[in-house]
């Protein structure tokens, strides 16, 4: 499986680099290409002569309206130029609220996974939810940048201000082959559908779970990435990034250039009024010290500590878990095996009750949550997308379909700083998924439905013992965490809408804790969310 | 490792040739049409020598399009595009032109031909404002509901065509000058059929009509979106439904895109029958080019009855 999607990549991006490649022959004219074998000489060859004939071609038919003052050869002339923004750049500012009630105690902690900043439930009761001040405008005739501030207000502190991102993306008229683009700086990178997405225009109030587990929310790295639309009937496109190496599931990258990207998409439509795409993406790149706790962007130590301030509900939770919840926790989880999950629960206890005594199967089993990640991580992606209007008019009356699937492969050891100095290895697959779909009703409602699930790593870990990785040690099997979301909203117009949702997270966990009876349990949660989201000023155009 | 990455560069350049060998060895100017009506007169004054891509159907709503995968395809080969303009695309183009469009469909360029640029814009806002509603914010779009404002467009497309297509330059003047000689003719007999119409009190749900009205002076009593784009609201639905009651209103006017409900409403209090019009090229079977488009157009207004509700059956709601 693996070796079949790394070729797969191995081609997508290699087709960039030829293409890329192509292009510089086709401009300085002297092949220097010694390092590829004979096979790719004979189709170079091809390829200048057919190059030279398109230039041919592309030179006859954009000599000639250079000599005619542009349009204004028109026989009219211009009455009035519509078009262009009244203002530069363009702001909008989005106004995001939420009621939220849980019906679990404790935090968003699926086994097996290194949870963060981006996968933490919205707060309950009354609060903000993910209010963004968005700028963009054109730099020039070549360059187009946007800034996009996210501002988490916590409540009752000072607002944290978060550069979600700040790119420039190349024009058209930049200069580069045609359908060719770069983007530079952060930006909510080409990735699956949702990541590029901005969380206000998601069809539900919050992330699906494999978003949360996987990427925290969303890969907005610092980096760049190259995209090429091929000229093609049907919609193709080819890309692939490099980046910094510093947003989850990346970690301090010591190079900074540490992470690889790339992708494939197709799309088109079917019938009068239905469009489809499906697309294949690959990240890859490696972590140093990957805690879950901090959202990580390149200033490793000192955003974390920032973060540990900052976050004191977090810590103030943790501290709850340890100390204060241990007996309701255990009381809670006793109700579920025994009623839910008897069966389940007896196939762990033998694993457990087979090594009773010392730390180590517990500083292996926290290492998830609370340790650190240190190897190379790649995730593999697929998506797909399909849209249905009945008559062709989204606005009165549509269907969405839409699914994701993820796959992490982390290579390396989680540890435990402190007390349980131990490494744990991990070389295993994880993966996740959603599906979801939407219908829209008349102009003003929409209802929606989605389910998700999680699989942890097929072998979480293991501990070292005397440098030797011992497999049989807290090895229980770890169950798929679930989620279902309905969703109703009521959207005005296109700049306000509010929603109603309602979630049910069954979400398999480690008990945090001595006792060895005690490990696996699975949290319930009812949620109910309603949610306003607003925006003010310009509103950027969605994408399909 | 180095083995496999080179095969696999192999194996992209194949791809890579394959893809460009997909490339059409015809040189036609390929058109992006935003809307159907620019898509039909494309194709009459391109002939032959032109590819017509209409980005929208005769069903669809243009205000309101997804800027799906197969746009982005289409615009990235196109030489020229040929919208309305005004805004009416702004919820869709931009995306489109940003991800795939060629240098030469840029605004300033040949290729870039927006149709409310070139004519006489209609009922633009002295305030730009959120509350007024965002599809008409610089001025009225539906430009092509005139046909003064056809034959102009079609002078200037012939234009463009010969800016990006030197050599086939004169082909596109005769045939505009051929579509010049039927259009000026059909205008004719169109404005002869007008003269009975002339001051015929309407309501709109849409100011889908304004240039229409303007040509054939029709008289706009009201419009029932009190702000373009945004839905009719109950309050104001009484408004005008008493406003109707208090005038000689004859009938109520709706693209065929636009939803029923509200016209029906309105029309079941008030008695008045509702004109579904064609908004486009392609609305209906029937309607297959820009002629067919404006004498559709001119049949329906005929049919209406002289005095309002007096004719049972004409296209009463059912309710
Ligand atoms: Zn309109």
């Amino acid at each position: 499986m693996r070796t079949i999607f790394q070729a797969l990549w191995a081609t997508g991006f290699s087709f960039i680099v030829a293409c890329v490649a192509l292009q510089a022959h086709a401009q300085d004219a002297a092949p220097t290409a010694e390092e590829l074998a004979a096979e790719i000489q004979a189709i170079k060859q091809e390829y200048e002569a057919r190059i030279q004939a398109l230039e041919g071609q592309l030179e006859a038919m954009s000599t000639a309206p250079a000599q005619p003052a542009q349009p204004m050869a028109s026989p009219m002339g211009r009455k009035t130029a519509t078009t262009d923004n009244v203002f530069n750049p363009a702001i909008g500012l989005v106004l995001d609220a939420r009621y939220s009630t849980h019906s679990a105690d404790h935090d968003f902690n699926p086994a097996g996974f290194q949870v963060g900043h981006g996968s933490e439930r919205p707060l309950e009761g009354l609060a903000l939810g993910h209010p963004e001040l968005a700028l963009s405008g054109n730099v020039d005739d070549k360059f187009f940048g946007a800034a996009t501030i996210a501002m988490d207000a916590h409540p009752g502190e000072s607002v944290e201000l978060a550069l979600e991102e700040l790119y420039v993306q190349t024009l058209p008229g930049a200069g580069l082959p045609d359908g060719a683009r770069i983007k530079a700086g952060r930006a909510l990178w080409t990735f699956g559908y949702l990541n590029e997405i901005h969380l206000h225009a998601d069809d539900f109030s919050d992330r699906p779970l494999p978003y949360r587990a996987f990427l925290h929310e969303a890969f907005n790295d610092d980096g760049l990435e190259l995209s090429y639309v091929l000229p093609t009937d049907i919609y193709a496109e080819v890309g692939g990034g490099l980046f910094r190496g510093g947003d989850f599931p990346f970690a301090n990258s010591e190079s900074g250039t540490s992470t690889l990207s790339a992708y494939g998409r197709i799309g088109g439509d079917f019938g009068r009024n239905g469009a489809w795409r499906i697309g294949a993406y690959m990240l890859a790149g490696e972590a140093h010290h990957r805690s879950g706790g901090a959202h990580d962007h390149g200033h490793g130590g000192e955003e974390e500590e920032h973060a540990h301030e900052e976050g004191e509900d977090a810590h103030d939770h943790d501290e709850e878990m340890h100390h204060d919840e241990d007996e309701e926790m255990h009381h809670d989880h006793d109700e579920e095996m025994h009623h839910d999950e008897d069966e389940e629960m007896h196939h762990d206890d033998e694993h457990l009750h087979a090594e009773e005594e010392g730390p180590f199967e517990w500083a292996n089993i926290d290492a998830f949550v609370d340790g650190e990640f240190s190897g190379d991580v790649t995730m593999y992606a697929v998506d797909a997308r399909l849209t249905w209007a009945p008559t062709g008019n989204p606005r009165e009356q549509e269907m969405i379909l839409q699914g994701e699937v993820f796959w992490r492969v982390e290579d390396g050891m989680y540890s435990l700083p402190g007390e349980y100095d131990t490494p744990s290895f991990s070389d295993s697959t994880s993966m996740g998924f959603y599906v979801q779909g939407i219908y829209k009703l008349n102009r003003n409602f929409r209802v929606g439905a989605r389910y998700a699930r999680l699989s942890p790593p097929d072998i979480p870990a293991c501990v070292l013992h005397e440098d030797h990785c011992e497999h049989d040690l807290a090895t229980p099997n770890l169950d798929d965490s679930v989620a279902y979301a309905v969703m109703a909203d009521w959207t005005n117009s296109e700049f306000s809408r509010i929603r109603l949702q309602y979630n049910r997270e069954e979400v398999h966990k480690f008990v945090h804790g001595p006792d060895p009876d005690a490990v696996l349990f699975v949290e319930q949660d009812d949620q109910i969310l309603v949610q306003y989201i607003m925006s003010l000023g310009a509103h950027a155009a969605h994408t399909f | 490792m180095h083995r496999f990455l080179t095969r696999a560069l192999i194996a992209g350049c194949l791809t890579a040739a394959a893809a460009l060998s997909a490339l059409p060895a015809s040189a036609e100017v390929r058109v992006f049409a935003c809307e159907p009506e620019w898509a039909s007169l494309a194709q009459e004054v391109g002939g032959g020598d032109v590819t017509v891509y209409s980005a929208t159907h005769g069903g669809q709503d243009p205000h309101h399009i997804r800027a799906r995968p197969s746009l982005i395809a289409q615009i990235r080969r196109a030489d020229l595009l040929f919208c309305s303009g005004a805004e009416l695309e702004i919820g869709w183009l931009p995306v489109l032109m940003q991800r795939g469009a060629r240098i030469g469909i840029q605004p300033g360029q040949p290729g870039h031909l927006m149709a409310a640029e070139h004519v006489d814009v209609l009922e633009r806002p002295a305030v730009i404002d959120r509350s007024l509603g965002d599809v008409h914010a610089s001025g009225n779009p539906h430009v092509h509901v005139d046909p003064r404002n056809i034959r102009v467009l079609a002078s200037e497309l012939a234009a463009r065509l010969g800016a990006i297509d030197p050599d086939r330059a004169d082909a596109y003047q005769t045939r505009l000058a051929d579509f010049h000689a039927r259009w000026d003719n059909a205008t004719a007999e169109w404005d002869a059929r007008a003269e009975a119409l002339r001051g015929t009190p309407l309501i709109v749900q849409h100011a889908y009509w304004a240039y229409l009205f303007d040509w054939l002076g029709l008289e706009r009593v009201a419009s029932m979106e009190r702000v373009a784009g945004i839905p009719p609201s109950a309050p104001f639905l009484q408004e005008v439904l008493a406003h109707s009651r208090s005038t000689d209103v004859k009938a109520i006017i709706r693209a065929n895109y636009e939803p029923t409900d509200a016209a029906e409403w309105l029309s079941e209090r008030s008695g008045l029958p509702i004109v579904e019009l064609p908004s486009t090229v392609g609305s209906y079977p029937e309607v297959s080019d820009l002629f067919s488009f404006f004498s559709e157009i001119l049949t329906r207004l005929e049919a209406i009855p002289d005095q309002s509700a007096s004719v049972p059956g004409f296209r009463q709601p059912t309710g």
